[in-house]
């Protein structure tokens, strides 16, 4: 079933700051080329914790300690790749019936 | 306001001493605090090397309260690449290390940062001639400095 609202997505690193920001940008990017209306919001591993969200997108280092927080995790290793990024994010999102 | 600025040629034997001369350039442009560096090795310490955000680029920093005395972005090309125990990113030749005195004052360099990285700027920094092409490759990504 489609998402009727807004995709809430979480780019987390270890302290939310630079890398997270900087995934940030990427997903916002990659989101968009996708038609997705996404919220993407960056923080650290350890707030990520408290938090819900639909997609989370960090490392393998830190995915592996948050990966029952949302139903979609999205490992990545370069912050910067947004075409390998949109690839994962097509994926998963087809794979909830989330992209129409 | 961003500072900017630029080593090059830096001499490191490991990923801990790449981190600090990297982060040594913000002390020397006056926006970070002398315990800044030691601050940004412990950040890779407690949370792993996920610092190196792409192919042989680490991007250093640690929090505003380690010493972040204003907004500035430093480049550093080593003169021989150092390992981080990255799994895919190794070995890094290229650093960017940043500071910020509180939680949102950098968002809008690093936005920019983040957009010219897109843009190649690595890329250049790598291809640029000496240390002067190289600080100006950096300063002409980040406008406002």
């Amino acid at each position: 079933m489609a998402l009727d609202r807004r995709l809430d997505v979480l780019a987390v690193c270890g302290v939310g700051m630079g890398s997270s920001l900087m995934l940030k940008m990427t997903a916002e990017d990659a989101l968009s080329a996708l038609g997705v209306d996404a919220r993407v919001e960056n923080t650290d591993v350890s707030t990520a914790r408290g938090m819900t969200a639909d997609v989370i997108i960090g490392q393998g280092m830190h995915t592996g300690e948050i990966a029952d927080l949302a139903p979609i995790v999205i490992t990545i290793s370069d912050f910067l790749d947004k075409e390998g990024l949109e690839e994962q994010l097509r994926v998963a999102l087809s794979e909830k019936g989330w992209l129409v | 306001m961003t500072e900017v600025g630029a080593r090059d040629a830096v001499v490191a034997a490991d990923w801990r001493a790449a981190v600090r001369e990297a982060a040594v350039a913000l002390v020397e442009l006056g926006v970070a605090g002398p315990d800044y560096p030691d601050a940004c090795v412990k950040v890779v310490e407690q949370n792993g090397p996920y610092i190196v955000l792409t192919k042989g680029l680490a991007l250093v920093h640690a929090r505003p309260e380690d010493g972040g005395l204003g907004v500035g972005v430093a480049v550093t090309r080593l003169a021989t690449p150092v390992e981080f125990g990255h799994r895919d990113n190794d070995p890094v030749d290229l650093l960017l290390a940043f500071c910020t005195p509180g939680p949102d004052a950098h968002v809008a360099s690093l936005s920019r940062l983040a957009r010219a990285l897109s843009g190649g700027l690595a890329d250049r920094l790598r291809a640029a001639a000496d240390h002067d092409a190289l600080a100006g490759e950096l300063k002409g990504a980040l406008p406002d400095a």
